[in-house]
């Protein structure tokens, strides 16, 4: 029976317009019993993949075009056209529209993507006069056209002349259609079924094909809402101040209801047979065949040729990685070289079955080029358990020595690509991509992108923007909107403390109401595409025939496909993630062959350093890869790590997953004997002796199966995953109790161990994954407790960690890192390491820190450097009045007149600030009055010695006289325009008041007992909601007193009590009882909060009182 | 029916009117004749139905999800009725849920 295909179908890949997931349509439209259906997203193809894979699995035929802008010759948009790919044609019409997409998006935001319709006729047409034209697409035109305007306005030979003025440049039959399009809007009006039906007329009369679709956007009338709030977000403004879609009638309607729009439309029985009838012939004719169309499936890997391979790549691989086995293992012994050889051997005979040795070569390619741009890269994921990644130089950790398996990455059992992640120094990645581009050619390599979609905030903030709320009213509910999904905004502002007000408001505020409504709406709709942050696609030359790509922020192409659409697509993706911490490991060991040196191979540092593990017991943990965040720092205080698998294991363990599954507390009990470890069967023992019998690895549960079942590791790794379906649950049950007993397990055991097993499903980590991180972890604790003063500048410069950058101060000061202070003649844009008179190391701020400051300031005061005097300087280097103005109040001036040399704060050459400038008498004030004159002057003069400078005097007479601000006042400045508190630590100035309520420094915990009352203060660096067995919500506030970090925790009653101050207050106290957490670990059960600053200022005027009295 | 079939054109002064009327339909849901101000006007051609957009912005306290186009949309007819010789155009607006008929426009007389 003949079934309606919708052909005209945008979904919610079409950036702030389509509203339902291609899924969703699939599954209504084979619902509706529809046999084919397309997807036509606007400006690209951002949904095809997903639309291409929900059809195939519902047995849907996939059609896919793609919704464009008609530009006129000045690159203006004038209507619009939907091209259709012709399938079952070797990919020629996937091709066409794949380039055709690329075309249009060639200019980037420089012009709204979109082709004239010369552009149009001559991509979807193939051929040439003599022999002919074939079309390999379609080009349907909309309604909204010029030639549908004019049709509107009863002119029909105007419309007639405009129509046949752009059907000539189509004369292959089959590469232009019109499409009608009636969504009942008002007579006489653009969509309306007046239109539709003259624009059948027209068509009719030029001979032109007429289809029918309903320019559909969303999935059913309700959905309507969330598209008017959609188009506010892409027209950037409220609703009411730009024309909204006519109605609520652009869904995908049933196959009666077109019929009725095509009876409507044609009134006669047999013209709106016909429109469905040619309607019907466009979707045969665009019937896509994944496989033979798309190449679906199968894996592509650049050529050969591209990576300079003559011979069989398999062979290369063997060769290469037995040749590396002497580097990764020198003097390794013949029994070690066995197991090597051994493991070597069973992963390259998987590797060759899956002819996935092309993949390996290249990635191994692209380590080794990233390694020669002397970048430091580390793997991640389960690559790292794998031998021949680690002889290839892909993954630096050794799978023998840490016990990981390859199984668990690669196995016959599966055919997709694996996926290989390389970490690398985040301020250099660009640099990779480049050079990426530049060895395997523009037409092999892309880069990925990916689809961010509407969460908490941002939904609330593009509803709020559609309502017209001012912009601070939205950044007050969007700052309490922490951690729930907008899905269930309403739910949560009826329980969340912190939205009580809210739900308050939400009692009479019928707007408010609105704004929450549409913000549960939009949640997890796509947003808007962008570079994916690591991901880079590499494939042969085929690849810009296969996918569409678009300018990206970075002018390099984009795929218009995200990570998701790899697999089905056959692409190799490869991961080349920035990670901040190696960039500030590569600083820190540049600084230390700069200043001292000493040539330090981070790769090749012994991973047993008794130091290192020490340091890492003391809980001060900032700034160390992975285990710096309160929760961490907790976790490492019960923990006491002492060896490099006690890292890979701790850092397994704190995810939501070991934390939801109750697996942290037998683990910690068992390893500091405060109970037995538990085997469920000896056999078992020797896999879980190193979590003492708790399953935590996904390599626990490969080879549990493994040795219960017998039935191999590759095998087991497919149960592990089919575990994550619950419909495949029962059968790996039945197969596992089936095999484990015929294997002799006793039902007991096969119980106890099941039931630990299904409960494992999403808990669990993959050990090689775990052990990849842990090497930076291990590397950067290295640093820190053998080069702290380098590895602080690393962290400053490059910022890796969660803490804002004031809080490094005040581990800087807990470690004895001497910090300078900015000085216009040292200070670069990086924080160097300096060597002081007296042979100690310290770090000088760097003048990226100074607000205000522009980067060509920045470069021209470095350029310039040193100066003589502060005229100098004025004259040279050029600074704007308002950063000569900061640099001055930060003391960054202080040098050029004599003042001190920075050293002052430190104690090194004096005493305090303040005194340094005794010598000469000048103070900071007589420079602010010296800046104050060169600010006055109306146009710096230009430098020219043949001119005498008459105008004013730059002769180096400071006005004298001026008072030293207070120090008080240096740290507010300090605060205000460096976000750091260099003089002192901030509340110092809150001390006297702190001293007399009694409060506890951060540093005093530690030696306290269990439960005793406390009060601290500082400042709040880090509100964290992490998931809880319970569910209950529980906050983790950290603050920092100068002394160090301390953490209080917030249970249900304490957060009511005031919740206001947990999320907003920066300057907090906090009332509780201590609660030790293991050896080293102690935090604050916390009671009650204030705003510090409200206590002072009650407290000061205390005081006040009590002196006048 | 002029070279485009389906215009209706809109003669004649335009009235805006707010009253409720009883309406007959056929088994297609098509308006065949109302009640107004005590009269009875007869349907005398096809009448067009359509879809006018409502500003839920300003008009609806509440738009959760699966509320309904109803907040977003109103049915809309426009016919001609006749009445004692004298022929009109009327516009009808129709609320689904409800099934009440409201005359809003009237062209001529």
């Amino acid at each position: 029976m003949y079934q309606f295909t919708h052909l005209h179908v945008a979904s919610a890949y079409s950036g702030h317009y389509g509203v339902t997931r291609p899924e969703y349509l699939a599954e209504a439209a084979a619902a509706m019993g529809a046999t084919a259906l397309a997807i036509t997203d606007r400006n690209g193809l951002y949904g095809a993949v997903k639309h291409i894979g929900a059809c195939l699995q519902l047995g849907l035929d996939p059609i896919v075009g793609v919704d464009l802008a008609v530009l006129d010759d000045t690159a203006k948009p004038i209507g619009r056209v939907t091209v259709l790919a012709h399938g079952n044609n070797s990919g020629a019409g996937w091709a066409t529209l794949c380039k055709l997409v690329s075309v249009a998006q060639q200019h980037g935001k420089k012009q709204p993507p979109g082709l004239t319709i010369t552009q149009l006729a001559a991509l979807v047409q193939q051929g040439d006069s003599e022999t002919g034209y074939v079309a390999t697409a379609t080009a349907v035109l909309s309604p909204d056209n010029p030639f549908g305007q004019l049709a509107l306005t009863s002119n029909r030979s105007a419309a007639l002349n405009a129509l046949a003025d752009w059907s000539r440049h189509f004369v292959a039959p089959g590469a232009l259609a019109i499409e009608i399009v009636s969504l009942l809007t008002e007579p006489g009006s653009t969509w309306s079924t007046v239109q539709a039906t003259r624009l059948v007329d027209l068509a009719d009369h030029l001979g032109i094909p007429a289809v029918l679709t309903n320019a559909v956007r969303y999935l059913s009338p309700d959905d309507a809402l969330t598209a008017d709030v959609l188009d506010a977000a892409r027209h950037l403004e409220p609703l009411g101040m730009f024309e909204p879609q006519p109605n609520a009638q652009a869904w995908l309607k049933t196959h009666g209801q077109m019929l009725e729009v095509a009876q409507e439309i044609c009134r006669e029985y047999k013209r709106a047979q016909k429109l469905l009838d040619v309607t019907a012939a466009l979707a045969t004719r665009c019937r896509l065949n994944p496989v033979k169309d798309c190449d679906w499936g199968r894996p592509k890997t650049p050529e050969k040729s591209a990576l300079g391979i003559t011979g069989n790549p398999f062979e290369l691989l063997w060769q290469k990685t037995h040749e590396a086995i002497g580097w990764r293992y020198p003097g390794i012994s013949q029994s070690k070289l066995q197991t090597v050889q051994h493991r070597l051997a069973a992963e390259l005979m998987t590797i060759h079955k899956l002819e996935f040795a092309t993949y390996f070569l290249t990635v191994a390619d692209v380590a080794q080029m990233i390694r020669d741009m002397k970048i430091r890269t580390a793997a991640r994921g389960s690559g790292a358990g794998s031998l021949v990644n680690y002889l290839l130089g892909i993954s630096g950790v050794d799978p023998i020595e840490h016990d990981l398996l390859f199984e668990r990455f690669l196995s016959t059992e599966r055919t997709s690509l694996p996926d290989i992640d390389i970490d690398v120094e985040s301020a250099r990645r660009h640099e990779i991509y480049r050079a990426i581009f530049k060895r395997y050619g523009s037409d092999r390599v892309t880069l990925l992108s990916m689809q961010s979609t509407y969460r908490g905030r941002g939904a609330v903030r593009d509803s709020g923007l559609a309502l017209g709320f001012e912009d601070d009213e939205i950044d007050d509910i969007a700052k309490n909107v922490w951690r729930f999904s907008a899905r269930s905004f309403r739910a949560a502002a009826a329980t969340k403390p912190e939205l009580a007000k809210m739900a308050e408001a939400l009692e009479h505020d019928r707007k408010l109401n609105l704004l929450v409504d549409i913000t549960e709406r939009l949640d997890r709709l796509p947003r808007h595409i962008s570079m994916h942050p690591c991901g880079v696609i590499l494939g042969d030359t085929s690849l810009l025939s296969l996918t569409p790509v678009e300018p990206s922020g970075l002018g390099l192409p984009m795929s218009q496909f995200d990570k998701d659409d790899m697999d089905p697509m056959g692409l190799l993706k490869l991961d080349v993630l920035g990670v901040r911490m190696q960039s500030s490991m590569a600083y820190a060991v540049r600084e230390i062959a700069r200043v001292s040196g000493k040539e330090l191979d981070l790769d090749a540092i012994a991973l047993d350093d008794p130091e290192t593990f020490k340091s890492i017991r003391t809980t001060n943990t900032l700034g160390i890869f992975q285990i710096e965040s309160p929760g961490q720092r907790e976790l490492t205080g019960k923990h006491q790590p002492t060896v490099f698998n006690d890292l890979t294991i701790q850092i397994s363990l704190f995810r939501p997953g070991p934390m939801k599954g109750n697996m942290i507390a037998p683990y910690l009990d068992a390893r500091h004997g405060f109970a037995k470890a538990i085997y469920p069967h000896p056999d078992l023992e020797p896999i879980l002796r190193e979590t003492f019998g708790v399953v935590i690895f996904h390599e626990h549960v490969l080879r549990i199966f493994n040795v219960m079942t017998k039935c191999g590791l590759a095998k087991a790794d497919e149960l592990r995953r089919s575990l994550e379906n619950p419909r495949q649950k029962p059968q790996i049950e039945s197969f596992f109790r089936q095999k484990s007993s015929e294997n002799g397990y006793e039902q007991k055991v096969i119980d106890k161990v099941w039931a630990t097993i299904e409960s494992f499903g999403s808990f669990g980590f993959c050990k090689a994954h775990g052990a990849a991180f842990a090497m930076p972890t291990y590397q950067s604790a290295w640093l820190k407790t053998h080069y702290p003063t380098e590895f602080v500048a690393g962290l400053f410069t490059h910022d890796p960690g969660m803490y804002p950058r004031r809080l490094l101060l005040t581990e800087a000061r807990r470690l004895g890192v001497n910090i300078l202070p900015l000085d216009v003649n040292k200070s670069t844009d990086e924080y160097l390491v300096e060597k002081l008179p007296n042979q100690q190391l310290a770090v000088r701020l760097a003048l990226t820190e100074l607000q205000s400051i522009s980067v060509t300031e920045i470069a021209r005061i470095i350029k310039n450097a040193p100066y003589a005097d502060l005229s100098d300087f004025y004259l040279r280097a050029e600074p704007t009045r308002r950063t000569l103005e900061n640099l001055a109040l930060v003391g960054a001036l202080d040098s050029l007149a004599g003042i001190g040399d920075g050293l002052g704060s430190l104690g090194v050459s004096s005493a305090g600030a303040g005194s340094d400038s005794q010598s000469r008498q000048i103070t900071r004030g007589d420079i602010m009055a010296k800046v104050r004159q060169l600010n006055a002057v109306k146009k710096r003069p230009k430098l020219d010695p043949d001119q005498p400078m008459l105008e004013f005097d730059y002769s180096e007479t400071l006005p004298t006289g001026n008072p030293e601000p207070s120090l008080e006042s240096k740290v507010q400045n300090e605060l205000r325009l460096l976000k750091l508190d260099v003089s002192q630590h901030v509340i110092e100035l809150y001390r006297p008041m702190l001293d007399e309520m009694g409060v506890v420094q951060a540093s005093e915990l530690v030696g306290l007992r269990n439960k005793t009352e406390v009060l601290i203060a500082g400042v709040r660096v880090a509100t964290q909601t992490p998931p809880m067995r319970s569910g209950k919500r529980v906050v983790f506030i950290s603050l920092d007193d100068g002394s160090g970090c301390s953490d209080a925790t917030f249970f249900d009653e304490a957060q009511k009590r005031c919740s206001h101050i947990l999320f907003n207050t920066r300057l907090v106290l906090i009332s509780g009882k201590t609660r030790r957490t293991g050896v080293r670990g102690v935090s604050v059960m916390a009671e009650n909060a204030w705003d510090l600053k409200d206590l002072y200022k009650q407290w000061k005027a205390k005081q006040a009182q009590q002196v006048a009295s | 029916m002029g070279f485009y079939p389906g215009a209706i054109k809109k003669r004649g002064k335009m009235t805006r009117v707010d009253e409720a009327v009883t309406v007959s339909v056929n088994q297609n849901g098509e308006p065949i004749g109302f009640r107004w101000r005590d009269q009875c006007f007869l349907v005398m051609n096809r009448p067009v139905r359509w879809f006018a957009r409502k500003e839920w912005w300003v008009e609806s306290a509440r738009v959760q999800r699966g509320i309904g186009a109803g907040v977003l949309e109103t049915e809309m007819w426009r016919l001609s009725a006749n009445c004692q010789d004298q022929v009109m155009q009327f516009e009808l607006v129709h609320q689904a849920i409800s099934n009440r008929w409201q005359l809003v426009r009237v062209f001529g007389n």
